[in-house]
């Protein structure tokens, strides 16, 4: 493949979701937009099995599956390659499981009710290592971060200075897409690049799932040392 | 157990009384066929299912059998009957099996047979008659009480487990039915017209569907004790279900967030003052965004629309006109609760920002 080839070849997209008639709707739209769909999967199991042989750059993903949940399977593939992208496509809106499957490693949320070019925007942006965010989505990080920074809440666990940081420029990048604000306005606004305002975002998700990561492993070592 | 050891006493004190035995061999048969009866009803006792009357029927009948045939064995001036205290294992058991009543009758039964045995009643012989008539009905009694225990315990945790398989089914047919209405309202939005039409009234379904689940959710939350303590409003919960309204998009932190009833209610209606206010002056539907932070201290809310804005002077213009604005009635109400409101406007829309204290001063002014 060749660095010039990069930008035709078209994005390898496999799409996980229990419900036939939207896994079909959701190929067919990303077909017909010159999009390959290398693999589709109705369960947990299917997708993980289906993954590594196909190797999409894009995993949309509905959360609400049988088997191992998006959560899990969210995991499973970032561990199995850290190079592909999950973009959450959920039913249920905002809830606290979109959280969790961030905190995992997805990149990307959009609700199911979003348009057929939401979708592929949202794909494309994904594949190109950008996070797509909803307001709702933007308002559950926000949340974390502060409950991460509350002593009071965050836990014994956290009670040292580890807990993730925002910048305050991070933090009102943040609120403005809470707030429902676009890349684009936030960047006139602040009078920022539209890059700048896309990298202060996916800041914010990195933080949170290197957190993730280190709170998980600091799990298995204290488990570990208790079984001595 | 108590069996074994009433048993073990019966015949020590027949073994030491055996003087008392007019006939000897008597005694011996009696004893034995206790013996032989202890180990059958233990074996039959110890299965609930082989629990029925007749065994029973038959347990008090060979206590009361083996009482009335004392004084032939024995002769009619006896000190201690053959079985001695293993009749209380049968009456017992008439505790158990009949609770509170099973083991008054047999405690009458067998303390009547007792003392019409005797040739002269003693203190004591009325002492352990007494004592039977008071301890059968009580530890029937309390054996009704643990059944009756166990029996709620049990409904309690199928209830529970029904409610969890109740919520996991409704979840299951919710989310098929989410799925459906999405469909319905990417497509029709495509392709216009009257599926446009369709299309919108999924949305809006779907909207209602979305806020009813959230709602049962935190129902659910509360009855494991986990939701809110009484007095106190979930504000991220009440705030969530204005996604009802058209072009509404509410953004909460994760979990509760926990406000005394009164101020989460006002801060509710506020906001509801608020998109009231977009949709009068921006339109019907159009586009406004809440998000709800949560402070240690204090709630943020922000309202924002993209509406042309408040002109400037329209508010001033109002004051003093002497008309109570929207503008001031939103500000009064915020600072009723101790906080503040600040109001941006202008081309690109009105943003209104509101920080309420989360505990409720006690204002000294």
């Amino acid at each position: 493949m060749s660095e010039a080839g990069e930008q035709e070849t078209p994005i390898r997209v496999m799409v996980v979701d229990d419900h036939p008639m939207w896994r079909d709707a959701v190929e067919r739209d990303l077909q017909a937009a010159g999009l390959d769909v290398v693999a589709v999967a109705a369960d947990g199991h299917q997708a993980l099995a289906r993954f590594p042989a196909a190797r999409p750059q894009v995993v949309v993903l509905d959360l609400q599956i049988p088997g191992p949940n998006g959560v899990e399977v969210t995991q499973q593939v970032l561990r199995t390659d850290p190079g592909a992208r999950v973009l959450i496509l959920s039913a249920s809106g905002e809830q606290d499981d979109v959280l969790e499957a961030v905190k995992a490693g997805a990149t990307g949320y959009l609700v199911k009710s979003a348009s057929r070019a939401e979708l592929l925007d949202a794909v494309r942006r994904v594949a190109r290592g950008d996070s797509v965010f909803t307001p709702g989505l933007a308002g559950l990080v926000l949340g974390e971060f502060r409950r991460l920074s509350d002593p009071a809440t965050a836990g014994p666990a956290t009670g040292d200075d580890d807990h993730p940081e925002l910048t305050e420029r991070e933090t009102e990048v943040l609120k403005m897409v809470a707030k429902g604000m676009s890349y684009k306005q936030i960047a006139e606004r602040l009078v920022l690049s539209h890059r700048t305002v896309q990298n202060h975002v996916q800041n914010t998700l990195r933080k949170l799932q290197m957190h993730n990561r280190v709170e998980l492993t600091r799990y298995a070592i204290e488990r570990g040392l208790d079984e001595d | 157990m108590l069996r074994a050891i009433t048993l073990v006493n019966a015949i020590g004190i027949n073994v030491y009384r055996r003087d008392e035995l007019v006939h000897p061999w008597g005694g011996v048969a009696v004893v034995a066929a206790i013996t032989v009866w202890s180990l059958v009803v233990s074996w039959v006792y110890a299965d609930a299912v082989r629990r029925s009357v007749g065994w029973l029927v038959a347990d008090g009948a060979v206590a009361l059998g083996a009482l009335a045939v004392t004084p032939l064995v024995k002769g009619a001036d006896f000190d201690a009957t053959i079985p001695g205290f293993w009749v209380m294992s049968a009456l017992l058991a008439w505790a158990i099996r009949f609770r509170l009543w099973g083991g008054l009758g047999a405690a009458l039964v067998i303390g009547v047979t007792d003392l019409l045995l005797r040739a002269d009643l003693t203190m004591t012989n009325y002492g352990n008659v007494y004592l039977l008539l008071i301890g059968g009905p009580i530890v029937g009694f309390l054996c009704g009480s643990l059944q009756e225990m166990a029996v709620a315990r049990d409904d309690a945790q199928r209830s529970a487990a029904a409610a969890a398989e109740r919520a996991r089914l409704a979840r299951v047919v919710h989310d098929g039915v989410l799925q459906v209405l999405a469909l319905v309202q990417r497509r029709g939005t495509e392709l216009g017209g009257d599926a446009a039409e369709l299309g919108r009234l999924a949305g809006e379904q779907e909207r209602r569907l979305r806020t009813l689940i959230r709602a049962q959710d935190a129902v659910r939350d509360d009855r494991f004790g986990t939701g809110a303590v009484a007095g106190t409003l979930d504000l991220a919960d009440a705030l969530a279900r204005l996604r009802v309204r058209a072009g509404v998009d509410v953004a909460v932190p994760g979990g509760s967030v926990d406000v005394p009833a009164e101020i989460g209610e006002e801060v509710v209606a506020v906001v509801g003052a608020c998109l009231d206010n977009v949709a009068r002056h921006v339109g019907e539907g159009a586009p406004a965004w809440v998000l709800l932070e949560a402070f240690p201290d204090r709630v943020e809310v922000s309202v924002r629309d993209e509406g042309p804005g408040i002109p400037t002077g329209r508010l001033e213009q109002a004051e003093a006109e002497g008309r109570l604005g929207v503008a001031q009635s939103i500000r009064g109400r915020v600072e009723d609760l101790g906080g503040t409101v600040t109001l941006s406007t202008g081309s690109c829309g009105t943003e209104w920002e509101l920080t309420v204290p989360r505990v409720r001063e006690r204002s000294t002014r």
